[in-house]
């Protein structure tokens, strides 16, 4: 394999005498990002508003601009807003960088490098092989079993890292049966299944997403501080779980009829997929060990005080040192710091919004506008969420919004902080519709099978169901069972 | 006329009709096949710059070459196999290249001698198909229609020098009927000279005795045309319709068609995204 359009492009940068850094689109949007700011800072502030929540308004329409277009890394843009707040006087320096040393940012460290240890030695791969296994009698059950296996996946370790591990799996497979790119059904379901599996799963605990430990930091650290364990994130988010993922794929097998009846060549391929992984050696097991250890503590030991879930993250990690499974240069390999800084600067945009009142303003705004109907608000929430997610970074836009719910719900009776957290977290890690709205999504396509029309056809159909399958367990079984 | 070709597949689509048509072609023109599949560097970009701050560039970079692995595992399985099956006696050689479609395309004719570039075409993909405005030899777009029929398109937004000759050679080569139709677009109410260049805005009556006068050169050549007024796209959608057209030959259009000023490009493109049958582009 060559490139040749090298000489091309250096013959340019030569003729040029420089490499562009930052291209234009780029600059623009730093440029309107700050403008943004400016405009705040000569703007008379609104009544009912002091001058340093207007700002922190600011900041938040500066970090949706930086987050949508990302001129700039996503890390940088948290970096940015943590350090423009004791620039603009709105918080001290050390109230910032106090927030970034929530417990949550360790336990994000911790669920990193387990996940970490799995991918170094093959884990994830195996489980995924197992799942795959159970499946592969008819084609639509091994569509099935595809976004089953995501989804369980995506409960132990971030989805992104399960979608770029089922990539190369499910893709091998589709060849050895020679599904032509594009032109299959059955090849466009699988790749969606990955996609659509990862992202759902993400919400069944905290490990999924980086936005469910941003959640439950957020709710710590409110005035009123509510403190979500382990199993409780489980108990309010699995019935969304174990609904959506039938419905979805339900959704995929009517959008997108499978052609194919006979899948023997699948069950060759992972038989030999299987055999070359080989027998499970000692340091898998001990992965293996470790990892159920930690998740045990986390569902049936942890405690807001002493044993918190930061604890055992940390506690799993170490662990994983002490029994060799892991060195600190695999730590530097595979832990995505970037997104420790993304999540700091996340938190610091929240509890801003909090501390200076700029939340609770603009949910009393939204409250004169839309009323004080909680099922309307419920709706608004969820929709307004899941619109965002699907083209930003759904860190940033859990970021974003969940300051506004929890002020939201400080207004609204029959709506908790808590309730409206849950909201907002969940239905931000729905992006389904565009190919840049998720890691998963883009991973997907870049394998051809399926285009950004199917991706978009799909995601709108499955998005709209996915809305009501929320708003049904918000509204009977968190609010009418479990009284959130 | 047509002895090199060159048929590039992208990643981003797969239409296994080119074969067909190149190995058509190569059948009437004893021509050589290369055949490139090109891992487009701008799905490989959108993936790394969606994984940042998610993965490491240590991952990104397993994630990556892992893609990769695939596509050349499909290229070889898939796309390559079927390719054998077509071009059966027909000699070609095969690439695997990573890169932007239009600048690989363009880095092949630099090293190699082309005449044609036998391409697929789909609207929803990564690609701006820039090549269709920078290369200069012939283009043929796929559909994967079966009608036997060319119809040349001139106009006088088009030198109509090399698309009358061609289109006559390849009626006579391929055994297809040939329709000839000249367009007088009055949205762009120029007319183009022999070498590309656009005049000042001419009368709807000087466009039309301009029209008469090539319509007389093609009768003493023995080609009958079809004198028609109106926007070049339409018109050539329209008569291509008329005639069952499986096969339209258009040449160095140069419309400028401007929206509050502004020129808008790409006209061979939205060509090739509305129309249901193969195109000839004579660069």
């Amino acid at each position: 394999m060559d490139k040749t359009n090298e000489g091309v492009e250096e013959e340019y940068k030569i003729i040029k005498g420089k490499n562009p850094v930052l291209s234009r689109r780029n600059i623009f949007f730093i440029i309107v990002s700050f403008m943004v700011i400016v405009l705040f800072y000569f703007l008379p502030t609104p009544d009912g508003l002091r001058p340093d929540g207007k700002m922190m308004i600011g900041i938040l329409l500066m970090g949706g601009v930086l987050w949508i277009a990302e001129p700039i890394p996503l890390a940088v843009t948290g970096l940015l807003i943590m350090i423009i707040q004791p620039i603009l006087g709105i918080m001290p320096a050390g109230d910032v960088f106090s927030s970034f040393g929530n417990q949550a940012v360790f336990f994000l460290i911790g669920a990193f490098i387990l996940a970490g240890a799995l991918e170094k030695h093959g884990l994830h791969k195996r489980i995924a092989l197992k799942f795959l296994g159970y499946f592969e009698k008819k084609p639509k059950m091994f569509t099935f079993g595809i976004m089953i296996s995501c989804a369980f996946l995506s409960f132990i370790m971030p989805e992104h890292g399960v979608a770029a591990m089922f990539l190369p799996i499910v893709v091998s497979i589709l060849i050895a049966m020679r599904i032509t790119p594009r032109k299959s059904n059955f090849g466009k379901i699988s790749m969606l299944s990955i996609a659509y599996g990862c992202s759902i799963g993400s919400l069944g605990t905290l490990i999924g997403g980086a936005r469910n430990p941003l959640t439950i930091g957020m709710l710590a650290d409110l005035e009123q501080p509510i403190i979500v364990s382990f199993f409780d994130w489980m108990t309010y988010s699995m019935p969304v779980v174990f609904i959506s993922l039938p419905l979805v794929w339900l959704i995929l097998q009517i959008s997108f009829p499978i052609e194919i009846k006979n899948i023997a060549s699948a069950k060759t391929e992972i038989n030999r997929q299987v055999s070359r992984s080989g027998k499970m050696g000692k340091h898998e097991l001990t992965v293996l060990c470790i990892m159920i250890f930690t998740v045990i503590l986390w569902i049936f030991v942890s405690s807001p005080t002493y044993f918190s879930l930061a604890v055992i993250a940390i506690l799993g990690s170490i662990l994983l040192f002490f029994t060799g499974c892991i060195t600190w240069k695999d730590v530097e390999q595979r832990v995505p710091w970037g997104i420790i800084l993304l999540y700091g600067g996340a938190i610091t945009l929240g509890i801003g919004m909090q501390k200076t009142g700029a939340g609770a303003w603009i949910a009393h705004l939204l409250f004169n506008v839309a009323g004080n109907n909680p099922y309307l608000v419920i709706f608004g929430l969820i929709i307004l969420t899941i619109l965002l997610t699907n083209i930003m970074s759904n860190v940033g836009a859990v970021a974003i919004l969940l300051p506004i719910g929890v002020a939201i719900a400080t207004e609204i009776p029959g709506v908790s902080p808590l309730l409206a957290s849950m909201l907002i977290a969940l239905s931000g890690g729905l992006a389904f519709m565009f190919v840049i709205a998720t890691p998963g999504n883009a991973i997907t396509y870049s394998a051809g099978y399926f285009s950004s029309r199917d991706l978009l056809r799909a995601g709108v159909v499955a998005n709209i169901a996915c809305i009501g399958v929320i708003f049904l367990v918000a509204i009977i079984y968190w609010k009418g069972v479990l009284g959130l | 006329m047509f002895k090199n070709i060159l048929i590039p597949i992208s990643s981003e689509f797969y239409q296994k009709e080119i074969f067909q048509t190149g190995a058509f072609l190569a059948e009437k023109f004893d021509s050589t096949i290369k055949l490139i599949y090109i891992i487009e560097e701008k799905t490989l970009d959108q993936t790394e710059k969606r994984l940042d701050s998610y993965r490491t560039d240590f991952d990104k970079a397993e994630t990556k070459k892992e893609i990769i692995r695939k596509h050349i595992h499909a290229a070889d399985t898939i796309v390559f196999d079927d390719a054998k099956l077509f071009f059966k006696n027909i000699p070609f050689n095969e690439e695997v290249i990573e890169g932007a479609f239009s600048t690989v395309i363009k880095g092949q004719l630099n090293k190699y001698k082309y005449d044609l570039i036998l391409m697929g075409f789909e609207k929803e993909c990564l690609l701006h198909y820039r090549l269709f405005e920078e290369v200069d030899i012939p283009i043929w777009v796929e559909s994967g229609t079966d009608e036997k029929s060319i119809l040349a398109v001139c106009s006088n937004l088009a030198p109509n020098q090399k698309v009358p000759e061609m289109s006559l050679r390849l009626s006579k080569t391929l055994g297809w009927d040939l329709h000839m139709v000249y367009v007088v677009d009055i949205q762009d109410a120029v007319e183009v000279d022999s070498n590309g260049k656009r005049s000042e805005k001419k009368s709807e009556n000087a466009l039309l005795e301009r029209g008469q006068q090539f319509i007389s050169e093609m009768e003493k050549k023995g080609i009958d045309v079809t004198l028609v007024k109106g926007s070049l796209e339409k018109e050539t959608a329209k008569a291509a319709e008329d005639i069952g057209a499986g096969l339209v030959i258009l040449g160095r259009e140069q419309k400028k068609k401007s929206i509050l000023g502004i020129p808008v490009k790409g006209m061979k493109r939205k060509m090739a995204e509305t129309c249901k049958y193969s195109i000839l582009f004579v660069n």
